[in-house]
């Protein structure tokens, strides 16, 4: 599996929370018993349809089909959407849109062995994501609800005979915990939140601001754009969960790219999250991140070609967050450690010490902000209807813990709210937000003075400091090289002789992650957030990753492959307006 | 939902203009200005093109999905779809025809999607870039295929690319002007009939409205501004006979303007009797092997030319490959037949885009000019029953250089692909349409057959999923590519008794079946579609349609031999289908 952290672009969706929820109260009785929370929510014609289809097609089966089903779920995702993106003064796309999707879970077998069991990688498809109609027609509901639950069970029933014939043959697996775990059901009801999108000020918003590049002839493409939306979850179990969640979610999305001489593509990019439109920031604050865009790209043009490099590194509290959500966070998933195709890095290490005794990470779905910024990773309750709650995985170094879905792990049988997908894919353990605390934090400048003394230490003409990453990947299975790669966008070198810092173009870090978190000597004392979307086997999920800048004694860099091509042969067609910005 | 419409003002005032004299377009003059720049490309040593073409896709477009009652979907988009075609060589030898034409060599740049609003610089600066793109990629392909030349012997040489003459075309767009509001009623309420068959499995009704057109700029001089505009309502509905096998039938009506669509009592009682086909099919036996006369009744007629013949009229040429890998698509049965009798010689078949109408009604499938901007004539293919030509693009073909105007969909290796327009079938000698079943009964009598077969229709363009599709395809009997299956197949009787039949495939229906046609009937079917490069014309398959239209008699054809489909089975759900609540 490769999993990825990537900049969110206006082409993927995008998943939105409200500012001012109003936190219902959520009760976790034992068993069977749960209590309804009631708000002032509608009774939900939607969640009623969903039940009744659910117990009705549960009892049928359970009592003629052979296997019968012990499990059954549905969880319909609503998604309302607008968006509006432009270039140079001109729209390029103005779209929205309502959806559901709805993905069905049948379990046959028992908890212990079932059809979802993973045999060495391969891991079960049944849900499709099916579209379902968002008006609250019973006959619609219930019959695209039967339909797709004909279609899971015959799939679920045909794996699970495929599984045992399997289990038969193969050794014996290393760890053989169940393959579902027991929770509590939980009652959740919320009302929905009603997307608020003023299309026509935004396009014209979205005119202005695009058009600044124009004043960066440099800057060959560029494109702003505007994302809005609201995305409200139902789930229904045999359990008897019955939830009703959702959140609002709205950014600005800026990217520019140009090509240098020798044919290296080069970006920037510069993006603001918030719960709803009210929250973007003003044109003032967009157009003065579009300066910093078209000034990076312009600076990146003329930056001297990165050279291979082991030494000393600051990354900033944004490229730090990434590193860790590829590096560490991939490989406490879960399920990884279940899998025998997964590389394992931790599967044996909870109660050991995993990274510096000054650092701790905790991925906790239920912090909405930082300071004042927004988080993109959190939620009430996961994709399995388990409710929301901090994990630290990793207290003073040791590691604790490790995410969960309802996919028991041996010595964890329980999840801890971090199942997750994209509606259409099946559920795994997935990050939320991930933040790095640090006990050993100093200033900024102090960390720089570090830096410089290791430099000097390690008697190198420089060490670099990481101030944005685009994104990443890591692979995580055991046939491919246990190693990661992150993409640096703005690299400097920071000199030990007082000069001036300089700008690099064109540098992949790379390294081993089991080697990479023992160089990590100290952290800033100020957490910055990177908010994105993280890519895995269960899709596309919002996340966050929080961290102080970090001061790491050894770090490799190499060569990014490049285009071949050269720049465009014939020169602009005409000046757009061009004046004065350009530094 | 109702959205505000972008660059509305800009549209409004270019139409005025056109209207007048010389069109100051701000899209047409920045693609002819950023053109004519891009003559002068070169890189290092290499050719300057020596054709550039570029064209636009322009849509705004409505569309609502229902099933059951309640609205699954409901869309409002514009877009604009540049295609920038460059050619290096000459009009003998160039980049294209080669399996590695058109595809993109190097990065592209990151240009997302095309802006949809008249700013001339924005647009000279996207076509700037695309051009470089294109002819970058075309410098590549043809020292690729020069390359691959070396090693192949050259067999027949034939030109690359046909001459044409420049063409000069302006007409305003139409704009997008529906009751988005009335047409989501109206597609919710059709949903909802089925309410009232709780035997049929899934169903649904798609409205789609479409205004617009096409800008083509070649460095040749031709300059156009075409509009297209279709509106399609289409309901398609499945159901499990007992043994498992699932059954299906579609409707569709077509308009060239939502406003002259049918009434609703028109679209009620059609989604009606699609609704009561499925479930009559669930309920028919399944059909046996059968070979003799089988006929094809009202629009089944015009079903069989569109797919059968209109698809062999046009000819795929194979492009030169690397070794080792095969390029191409199915060859045509038609090809090299020129001169030949391929119809009983009372037909005439004439592909005929410049016709407005036909017995009041306006023809689906008229166009003035190709997407590459060559003015269409009518076009007698077939004359006597014998062919005459093919439905031909700018890409010469075997023993045919030059178009006709038939460049109708976007196509392989650089080429643009032929389909038909309005396809006209007529024959001199025929039967009163109601007198042919007496005629199929006759035959059967003469030859001792307890029941002859009529088709009253096709799966064409086909509603199955792309899995059935692919099953059809790799499953066909005979030798050449399967013909779509025939959705309502009755067995007549000799006294006259129609029985439907479910399950049943052609083997070895293809365009020399055709030969064979017995007799003709005085009636004439209009059979409108949305054609597409997919086998079938699958539905939802392609990106891109083309409005077309089929004007047939019922036909009877001797010899045909059917099957029974032989697929494994699904048991029918554990779980019944829900209660419906009326």
């Amino acid at each position: 599996m490769i999993a990825h952290l990537t900049l969110p672009t206006p082409r993927l969706q995008p998943q939105c929370y409200p500012k001012h929820l109003i936190r219902l109260v959520s009760l976790r009785l034992t068993f069977l018993f749960a209590a309804v929370s009631v708000a002032s929510a509608q009774p939900s014609v939607l969640l009623d349809a969903m039940s009744q289809e659910l117990n009705r097609n549960f009892n049928i089966l359970k009592e003629k089909a052979d296997p019968p089903p012990y499990f059954m779920s549905y969880e319909v995702t609503e998604q309302e959407t607008q968006s509006v993106s432009g270039s140079l003064g001109a729209l390029t796309e103005s779209d929205g849109g309502k959806d559901r999707f709805l993905d069905v879970s049948v379990r046959v077998g028992s908890p212990k062995l079932d059809n979802y069991h993973r045999v060495r990688g391969d891991r079960g498809q049944f849900t499709s994501g099916a579209s379902l109609t968002y008006e609250d027609n019973v006959n619609s509901i219930k019959r695209r609800l039967w339909l797709e639950t004909d279609r899971a069970y015959r799939t679920a029933a045909e794996r699970l005979i495929r599984i045992k014939t399997n289990t038969q043959v193969k050794v014996v697996e290393e760890d053989n915990s169940d393959d579902f775990s027991t929770e509590a059901p939980a009652v959740f009801q919320q009302t929905p939140h009603k997307l608020k999108f003023d299309e026509a000020v935004w396009s014209g918003r979205i005119r202005t601001l695009s058009a600044r590049f124009q004043h960066y002839p440099s800057v060959l493409t560029s494109h702003v754009a505007v994302l809005c939306q609201t995305d409200t979850r139902y789930l229904v179990n045999t359990e008897g969960t019955r939830i009703e969640h959702g959140r609002g979610f709205a950014r600005v999305v800026i990217t520019a790219a140009a090509k240098a001489a020798d044919g290296t593509d080069l970006n920037a990019f510069e993006t603001f999250e918030a719960v709803d439109t009210a929250g973007l920031p003003d044109d003032k604050a967009i157009l003065a991140a579009i300066d910093r865009v078209a000034n990076d790209v312009s600076a990146l043009l003329r930056a001297p070609e990165a050279e291979p490099f082991v030494g000393p590194a600051i990354f900033s509290g944004r490229a730090a967050g990434v590193f860790f959500h590829e590096i560490f966070g991939h490989r406490v998933e879960g399920h990884r450690q279940k899998d025998e195709s997964e590389g394992q890095t931790f599967t044996k290490s909870v109660g050991t010490k995993v990274l510096p005794d000054f650092l701790s990470v905790v991925f906790d779905p239920t912090r909405r902000k930082i300071g004042a910024v927004d988080l993109n990773g959190w939620y009430d309750y996961d994709d399995e209807g388990v409710k929301a709650q901090p994990v630290t995985v990793v207290d003073k170094g040791v590691l604790k813990t490790f995410l969960m879905s309802r996919s028991p792990i041996r010595g964890f049988d329980h999840s801890n709210g971090h199942g997750r997908r994209q509606p259409g894919l099946e559920v795994v353990s997935r990050q939320s937000n991930l933040i790095v605390e640090s006990a050993n934090a100093v200033t900024d400048a102090k960390l720089r003075q570090m830096l410089i003394g290791e430099v000097k230490k390690q008697n190198k003409p420089y060490g670099l400091y990481f101030r944005d990453i685009t994104g990443g990947f890591t692979t995580t299975q055991r046939a491919g090289l246990q190693a990661f790669k992150v993409i640096p966008v703005i690299v400097y070198r920071v000199y030990a002789d007082g000069r001036p810092d300089e700008l690099v173009r064109g540098a992949d870090i790379v390294g081993t992650p089991l080697a990479s978190f023992s160089k990590i000597l100290a952290t800033s004392d100020k957490p910055e957030v990177f908010n994105g979307y993280c890519g895995a086997e269960s899709g596309s999920v919002p996340v966050s990753a929080v961290s102080p800048a970090i001061l790491v004694s050894e770090i490799e860099i190499e060569k990014k492959a490049k285009s071949q091509d050269r720049p465009p042969l014939l020169p602009e067609p005409m000046s757009m307006e061009s004046k004065g910005g350009e530094q | 939902m109702r959205r505000v419409l972008l660059g509305a003002t800009a549209l409004g005032a270019a139409m005025a203009w056109s209207a007048q004299a010389p069109a100051p377009d701000p899209v047409l003059r920045a693609m002819h200005d950023e053109l004519e720049r891009s003559r002068t490309l070169t890189v290092s040593s290499l050719e300057a093109p020596y054709f550039i073409e570029y064209l636009i896709d322009e849509e705004e477009n409505f569309s609502v999905t229902a099933s059951l009652g309640g609205l699954v979907a409901q869309r409002h988009e514009r877009f604009r779809s540049p295609e920038v075609h460059v050619r290096v060589g000459d009009y003998k030898f160039d980049n294209t025809n080669y399996s590695g034409s058109g595809f993109s060599y190097g990065t592209r740049y990151d240009l997302e999607r095309f802006p949809l609003e008249d700013a001339y610089p924005v647009l000279r600066r996207y076509f700037w870039l695309e051009t470089d793109s294109a002819y970058k990629s075309a410098v590549e392909a043809i020292s690729r295929k020069r390359a691959a030349l070396r090693n192949l012997t050259a067999g027949e040489q034939i030109d690359d690319f046909a001459h044409a003459e420049p063409v000069h075309y302006i007409r305003a767009f139409a704009r997008l002007d529906i009751d988005e509001q009335a047409w989501s009623n109206r597609v919710r309420v059709l949903s909802a009939i089925f309410a009232q068959y709780p035997e049929v499995r899934n169903s649904t009704v798609v409205l789609e409205s479409g205004d617009g057109g096409f800008y083509l700029v070649n460095s040749e001089g031709t300059e156009v501004r075409a509009p297209e505009s279709a509106t399609y309502l289409r309901a398609q509905a499945t159901a499990q006979a007992p043994d498992g096998m699932t059954v299906r039938d579609a409707v569709a009506f077509h308009s060239l303007d939502a406003a002259r669509m049918p009434t609703d009592a028109d679209l009620n009682r059609g989604v009606t009797a699609l609704a009561e086909n499925v479930v009559a099919l669930a309920h028919a036996p399944k059909g046996e092997d059968y070979s003799g006369p089988v006929l094809f009744t009202g629009v089944a007629g015009a079903q069989i030319f569109a797919e059968v013949l209109g698809r062999n009229l046009a000819i795929a040429r194979r492009p030169v490959a690397e070794q080792g890998r095969g390029g191409g698509s199915s060859a045509s049965e038609l090809e090299g037949r020129v001169g030949a009798r391929i119809l009983p010689d009372s037909f005439d078949v004439v592909d005929d885009p410049t016709q407005k109408e036909w017995r009041g009604r306006p023809l689906f499938g008229s166009y003035d000019v190709d997407r590459e901007g060559v003015a269409a004539a009518p076009l007698h293919l077939i004359e006597k029953g014998v062919l005459k030509g093919f439905l031909l693009t700018r890409q010469p073909v075997r023993g045919f250089e030059g178009s006709n105007g038939r460049a109708r969909m976007p196509g392989n290796y650089g080429a643009a692909a032929a389909g038909i327009g309005n396809l006209f079938i007529s024959s001199s000698e025929t039967t009163p349409a109601a007198e042919l079943k007496k005629t199929l009964i006759e035959l059967c009598r003469t030859r001792d057959k307890p029941y002859g077969i009529m088709v009253r229709k096709m799966d064409f363009p086909s509603s199955a999923s792309l899995d059935e599709a692919r099953r059809l395809i790799s499953g066909a009997q005979g030798s050449t590519r399967p013909v779509s299956i025939p959705i309502l197949v009755y067995k007549v009787y000799l006294d006259g008794r129609e029985e439907l039949v479910r399950g049943l495939r052609f083997r070895g229906l293809n365009a020399r079946s055709l030969k064979d046609i017995l007799a003709a009937g005085d009636d004439s079917a209009v059979f409108e579609f949305m054609n597409s490069p997919a086998p079938f014309a699958l539905i939802g398959a392609s990106s891109f349609t083309a409005e077309t239209c089929v004007v047939a008699p019922s036909i009877l054809i001797d010899d045909l031999e059917l099957h029974p489909a032989e697929e494994e089975l699904p048991n029918l759900p554990v779980a019944p289908a829900p209660e419906l609540v009326r």
